[in-house]
């Protein structure tokens, strides 16, 4: 395939309108005759110049002054025994609409038990929690069924949410596209790449669209790209007044968010 | 209605595992053929090995779904929408297994009472899908519940059906109703049979739902204090 | 090159904006323009899309001309919107120079 043409279908792919897609493609071609070379002599390779314009393009003048909203997500004094041994205790965190925390800490001190105890699914042993009634969870791995599909999986938690069928798979497609995937109707999950189930467990977690998001590293297997989609989507949320609770052990994860909530410690 | 989608997409999920689902069709038809030149042992041991199959399936369909049911709970689902749509699902495949052994023994055996064979064989497939449930439901790891499964089938197959034991095992309304449809006698075996699967099927599914509540309980948490 | 120069990206839509303000101009003229200006040898991966950037703002208004030699050229014009930005940005570059120079004035002498 000719430059303008790999181009143009990795726009495609990224979740650009057809005729955008074209636009910029004849566009980029017009550019690099300015200058009297070949395109891929100006702007690299093609698929790379595409998500480095989408991405550009995407994200827009930074917003000075961010607004927060209300209270989302109340940590006060919560601690977590297994019957002799303390996972962690004493914890206080305070999410509001609008933000994002990090929980990190090293391995087994008790991260994804947090997260649990945030969605309702474990119980505290002391502390209370205080949350808003939406929330979306998307655990480390797992969460989805092998041999469904997507598109089966998007009804399947729409059904759970009381969203009609259309509606679910509409807008499953639309998140999913967000992240650069368009799910194809005859793949199983069980034959997705690591990255592409976990970007589906994404989906899964906001097709609903909760107020409150908590996801377990849910970026395991991402390309580079697929990455910074995520951060991309997870300040998208932000910015569109919902909180998120992370779970990380990415240290540059943490320059872009509010809280910082280091269980080890 | 969440029920009837988790039930298509159970269905639809085992329906794609082509080589489980053959191994598991064909299991009755071993313990058929193994005791073919006997009529009445044959239909026994058939209605035990569809019993064995659909509680085997039940059991393996609902501890794969053990990370996505959560999910589906946070997300809005209610726990019978959850467990009852596996159930009718898992329930569905039981009768359509149990309808087509059923035709074959009367075909092949020519029966004292064919309906009653049917019967026999309908009854045990709604017994076997949450008597599997519950296993799953206890149990919630394959290794487990398999080994508590092949228990109760093998002290099913060899208990004697004169002692106590017999009578408190899942299958026994089977066998109940075995009795009339091989040996005749007296319609109160298929009362007595009936009763006996309908228990076993309250306190199966009951239990079942009743595990699955505690197990996909959520925390009830105040919305915040400003 | 843009890379040795991390703090450009901040202040190219300035640079290109006040560029625009002094006359409309296409991509490969904006680009010749900042060069002899010796702020930048910027490459096209970067410059294009911030045009591409100040149009879907409504900072800058495109329109194609035919050119003497080889294909038509997207000129940009300078909105209302983008003197208006244009304005806020230079005033904020002007303080963040005036903050540079006071602290690099004792070390390098002008």
């Amino acid at each position: 395939m000719s430059w303008p043409a790999v181009f143009e279908a990795e726009l495609l792919r990224l979740g650009l309108q057809p005729r955008r897609a074209r636009q910029l493609s004849t566009e980029t071609v017009q550019q690099a005759a300015e200058h009297a070379s070949a395109p891929a002599d100006i702007f690299g390779p093609a698929h790379l110049y595409a998500r480095h314009l989408v991405s550009e393009l995407t994200v827009t003048a930074p917003v000075p002054m961010r607004t927060t909203g209300p209270v989302l997500l109340r940590l006060t004094g919560v601690g977590k025994r297994y019957r002799r041994q303390n996972v962690f205790h004493d914890v206080s965190l305070t999410v509001r609409g609008g933000e994002v925390a990090a929980i990190v800490g090293a391995n087994g001190c008790g991260k994804s038990t947090l997260l649990r105890i945030c969605a309702g699914l474990t119980r505290p042993t002391s502390g209370t929690v205080e949350r808003t009634r939406r929330v979306g969870l998307v655990p480390q791995d797992g969460g989805t069924a092998g041999w469904l599909t997507a598109e089966e999986h998007f009804r399947l938690f729409g059904a759970a949410a009381g969203m009609a069928r259309p509606r679910a798979a509409s807008t499953g497609d639309h998140l999913a596209a967000r992240l650069a995937w368009r799910p194809r109707r005859d793949q199983r999950v069980q034959q997705l790449s690591g990255g592409t189930r976990q970007k589906l467990n994404l989906v899964l977690g906001e097709l609903h669209s909760p107020d409150l998001l908590l996801l377990d590293e849910p970026y395991q297997g991402f390309d580079q790209g697929a990455y910074l989609d995520f951060w991309q989507q997870v300040f998208a949320w932000r910015d569109a007044g919902r909180a998120i609770v992370v779970v990380t052990h990415l240290l540059h994860d943490l320059a872009n968010v509010d809280h910082v909530l280091d269980l080890s410690s | 209605m969440t029920a009837l989608v988790v039930a298509s997409l159970s269905a639809r999920e085992v329906g794609r595992r082509r080589l489980a689902l053959a191994l598991m069709v064909s299991l009755p038809l071993w313990f058929y053929l193994v005791r073919h030149a006997q009529a009445g042992s044959s239909i026994r041991m058939l209605t035990l090995g569809i019993g064995w199959a659909i509680s085997t399936l039940t059991l393996f369909v609902v501890n794969a779904s053990r990370t996505v049911d959560p999910r589906l709970r946070l997300t809005g689902a209610s726990v019978l929408g959850i467990v009852g749509g596996r159930l009718l699902a898992m329930t569905g495949v039981g009768l359509a297994l149990a309808t087509g052994y059923g035709l074959l023994a009367v075909v092949d055996q020519k029966p004292l009472h064919p309906w009653s064979v049917m019967l026999m064989m309908v009854v045990t497939a709604i017994v076997a899908a949450p008597l599997g449930s519950l296993i799953g439901a206890v149990l919630p790891r394959e290794l487990e519940g398999a080994f508590a499964l092949f228990s109760f089938s093998a002290v099913q197959m060899l208990a004697d059906p004169g002692q106590l034991v017999a009578k408190l095992l899942p299958f026994w309304s089977s066998r109940e109703i075995g009795n009339y449809a091989i040996d005749g006698g007296s319609t109160d075996l298929i009362w007595r049979g009936l009763a006996h699967g309908a228990a076993v099927w309250v306190i199966c599914t009951a239990g079942t739902v009743g595990f699955f509540a505690w197990r996909l309980r959520l925390a009830r948490y105040p919305e915040p204090r400003p | 090159m843009i890379a040795n120069r991390p703090w450009l990206h901040g202040f190219l839509d300035l640079c290109l904006l006040a560029m625009l303000a002094e006359r409309a101009d296409y991509g490969y003229g904006l680009a010749q323009r900042l060069a002899e200006a010796g702020v930048a040898d910027v490459p096209g991966g970067t410059l294009y899309p911030a045009l591409l950037r100040l149009e879907q703002q409504g900072l800058a208004l495109p329109s194609w001309a035919p050119s003497e030699a080889g294909p038509r050229r997207k000129y940009y014009e300078i909105t209302d919107a983008g003197r208006e930005t244009l304005a806020a940005q230079a005033q904020e570059w002007t303080r963040f120079r005036d903050g540079v120079d006071m602290l690099i004035s004792t070390v390098v002498p002008r």
